[in-house]
């Protein structure tokens, strides 16, 4: 941090007697936005994030092929390459078949495939329909074979509402429970304190994958599959997600209740819930947004490590979310390379989990500089 | 306050602590069907556990005359699936705390990997398998020390400048990186790079793992899937503490030693790197702190050099908090085993955990495996309390 140039603080001149004095939470925001500027981590962080959210929002237009679950089956057409359904199988929407990319198509509904790309489209062929999904934002299929056809760049651009979105449904749903049940306790004290703060220190202790594993395997005997069932999955990373909020918010409302303006208003006569809504909560969120910011690349991650273990949300069919598609590809490159070494000389797939894959790490990572960065620009002690 | 009077006391705390984590399973638990939480928690039955069988057994009549099971209704009795839901609460934590976690499913995919050929103790099953996982444990908890306490204090000291930002870089990077992933690359690099130095012994059920296996063979341990793994093929007969290198020694075999530590290289290293960043981070805010307070600027202003200031006087006082972090982030440090363990196929309690929720799901090891990470983490808790109360006079005795 360069010592040349001061704070806007000090350098901001005196507020005349006409002149408005800026709201104080808009003057704090741009006092942590000054020091957050100086953080190039942070600032890079920031800056991909908001690419990151501009495709999520952006993916809306994007017209990835078909909107609608479709099943395709097809054979082997005997050049190394090809769906290894049987195309007279029940259930298919469509029989299609696969030729090397730079021959002539034989009919209308096969499709070209890199004999060299063992199972994937070639990334840049984005043309082709194979990629379906069971959403209005969906473009991704892999069938109940081990047809893994799929179209990477659609998923990538599709899974970015999906992915965002979950995140941030978990983390905005988490950290409101935490805030409530962290100021109460903060804030009431005696045996609310005890008893909210003793559940937060069980969930604390189960470590937050075997919390997840564990309800959802539970869930999974009530629900055979949990096609659709989002709603399980986003509960399950709730449940994992709130306590850390709940102290967090906690330590800080400690602080903050000692504080004059708190005894000022109390004295004036406020209710509780005015002051826990005008004084408390406002003075006491900022540790929480760095948890939060912090938690939502995470979330992602976590979802990546259950489909990789074998929690798919949605059976048979790639649902398009990154952390989802990255651990599919994880699992079928065994058989990509039992096959590369069948059909000798196809290339190590590196791109089937290269690109999910960066697109979560730089996800995680972004955030997580965003976070330490506001984590420093909102802690005094850590600025100088 | 003396010191066993405190730790007597965390002791008591943590009780309960475990009570609690039991009533989140027992909720969980009455989410399953009445069959499923007999077959769970009493084991299976030759008559089976339908409410009512023939009166004579084998009678292939039309209309057999039907009577009440009398292995369900002694089932339903033991759990007190007929009183309410109290009662139900305290037999499961009566049964809890009494180590009867239930049974294993012999159909599972975990017991047909780990050759659990008979429906077995969950907490039988565990005991087997826990040394592995915290032998693997202590291995990466000393890669993760000896890589965060230096790295944070250096990053403390140069702050902002190349070191600081390139060791955030890389400790986030282990933040942000899917375990498995990373996991996977390693063994990938290592299998092709070195011909054979992690031995992977058909670990997994999973084609993945059965290709990783074929690779290094020569050098695979035979029977790793079983808990005497050093077993008669290699020559051993007595497997006294389950660690598998502490075994080895035992039975003076050092190339087995050896081997068996080799294996664990890699997925130590995968754990500590995706804990190291929460703790780094800690080591370096909190060396950050020190370094700004007063007795800092005394010892350079009598003459300290600068190294032994950082090394003796701020490294030392933050090691405070770094012990206290450790503890915090140990939920998290053990939420990486599963999936490392799975990838590398080694016979440890994640592995386990992982095996049993493949479907048909073996509750008794899901929810005993979950018990026991949980009740690991609480112990682990302890010991960094009181290692900090040893380490801090003022907690104990303010």
């Amino acid at each position: 941090m360069s010592a040349g140039s001061p704070e806007p603080a000090a350098s901001a001149p005196l507020p005349s007697s006409t002149q408005r004095r800026p709201n104080p939470r808009v003057a704090q925001l741009k006092r942590t936005f000054y020091f957050l500027r100086r953080n190039t981590l942070a600032m890079i962080g920031l800056g991909i994030l908001v690419f990151l959210i501009g495709v999520a929002v952006g993916s809306v237009f994007y017209n990835a092929p078909g909107d609608q679950l479709q099943t395709y089956c097809g054979s082997d057409t005997g050049n190394g390459v090809g769906l290894v359904g049987s195309s007279n199988a029940s259930g298919c929407d469509h029989v299609v078949c696969t030729y090397p990319y730079n021959t002539p198509a034989p009919s209308a509904n096969c499709f070209p495939v890199d004999p060299n790309q063992v199972s994937v489209l070639p990334p840049t062929d984005f043309s082709h329909g194979l990629s379906l999904g069971p959403f209005p934002f969906g473009s991704l299929t892999t069938t109940a074979d081990t047809n893994e056809f799929y179209n990477l760049f659609a998923g990538m651009v599709k899974g970015a509402p999906w992915s965002l979105g979950i995140s941030a449904v978990v983390v905005v749903s988490g950290s409101m429970i935490g805030l409530f049940l962290g100021a109460s306790a903060g804030y009431l004290g005696g045996y609310t304190d005890e008893s909210i703060m003793r559940a937060t220190d069980i969930f604390l202790s189960i470590p937050g994958l075997l919390l997840l594993i564990v309800i959802l395997s539970t869930a999974g005997s009530i629900f055979p599959t949990f096609w659709g069932h989002l709603e399980i999955l986003i509960v399950a990373f709730i449940a994992t997600d709130w306590p850390i909020y709940t102290r967090i918010v906690r330590s800080q409302v400690l602080v903050t209740r000692e504080q004059k303006f708190v005894e000022a208003s109390r004295a004036s006569g406020a209710r509780t819930s005015r002051i826990l809504r005008k004084h408390i909560i406002p003075n006491s969120v900022y540790p929480m947004f760095v948890q939060m910011s912090l938690d939502i690349g995470t979330i992602p991650l976590g979802l990546a490590t259950l489909v990789f273990l074998g929690f798919s949300i949605f059976p048979h069919v790639a649902f398009p979310e990154w952390g989802s598609i990255t651990a599919q590809s994880v699992g079928i490159l065994a058989s990509t390379l039992q096959y590369c070494q069948e059909f000798s000389g196809c290339l190590f797939p590196w791109w089937q989990f290269f690109i999910p894959g960066t697109a979560l790490f730089v996800f995680a990572i972004s955030v997580s500089f965003f976070s330490d960065g506001l984590r420093d620009a909102l802690d005094p002690r850590l600025r100088r | 306050m003396r010191m066993w009077v405190y730790v007597i006391r965390r002791l008591l705390l943590m009780i309960p602590v475990i009570i609690g984590v039991m009533t989140i399973t027992f909720v969980l638990v009455t989410a399953l069907g009445p069959t499923q939480r007999i077959e769970t928690f009493i084991g299976p039955s030759k008559q089976g556990y339908s409410p009512m069988i023939n009166c004579i057994p084998g009678d292939t009549s039309p209309h057999p005359a039907q009577c009440p099971n009398p292995a369900y209704v002694r089932a339903v009795h033991a759990l007190g699936l007929d009183k309410p839901v109290e009662y139900q609460w305290g037999v499961y934590i009566y049964n809890s705390l009494t180590l009867n976690w239930g049974n294993t499913s012999k159909a599972s995919d975990a017991s047909q990997l780990y050759g659990i050929t008979t429906s077995t103790a969950v907490i039988t099953v565990l005991s087997w398998y826990l040394p592995y996982t915290l032998e693997l444990a202590a291995i990466s908890l000393v890669i993760i020390l000896a890589l965060a306490i230096p790295i944070g204090n250096y990053s403390a000291v140069y702050r902002n400048r190349p070191f600081d930002q390139a060791a955030r870089v890389v400790s986030f990077s282990g933040y942000a990186f899917p375990g498995f992933l990373l996991a996977l690359l390693l063994l990938l690099a290592a299998t092709q790079l070195s011909g054979g130095f992690v031995a992977i012994c058909h670990g997994g059920s999973d084609a993945f793992n059965e290709w990783f296996g074929s690779w290094p063979s020569q050098n695979c341990l035979p029977g790793g899937n079983y808990p005497n793994w050093m077993g008669s093929q290699n020559h051993f007969h007595t497997s006294p503490t389950g660690f598998p290198t502490v075994d080895a020694i035992l039975n003076g075999n050092s190339y087995l030693a050896w081997e068996s530590f080799k294996r664990m290289i890699l997925p130590a290293l995968t754990i500590a790197f995706g804990a190291i960043a929460g703790i780094l981070r800690f080591v370096r805010n909190s060396m950050l702190e020190v370094m700004n307070l007063d007795f800092i600027r005394t010892a350079r202003a009598k003459g300290v050099p600068e190294r032994t200031v950082v090394r003796r006087h701020a490294g030392r006082n933050s090691l405070n908090v770094t012990v206290t972090i450790l503890g915090l982030t140990f939920a998290g440090f053990i939420g990486g085993f599963p999936v490392t363990e799975q990838v590398f196929g080694l016979t440890g309690i994640g592995n386990l955990l992982v095996q049993s929720v493949h479907v048909p799901i073996d509750y008794g090891l899901v929810f005993g495996t979950t018990l026991l990470f949980t009740i690991i983490v609480v112990i682990a808790n302890i010991i960094v309390d009181v290692l900090y109360a040893f380490l801090d006079p003022r907690v104990r005795l303010g």
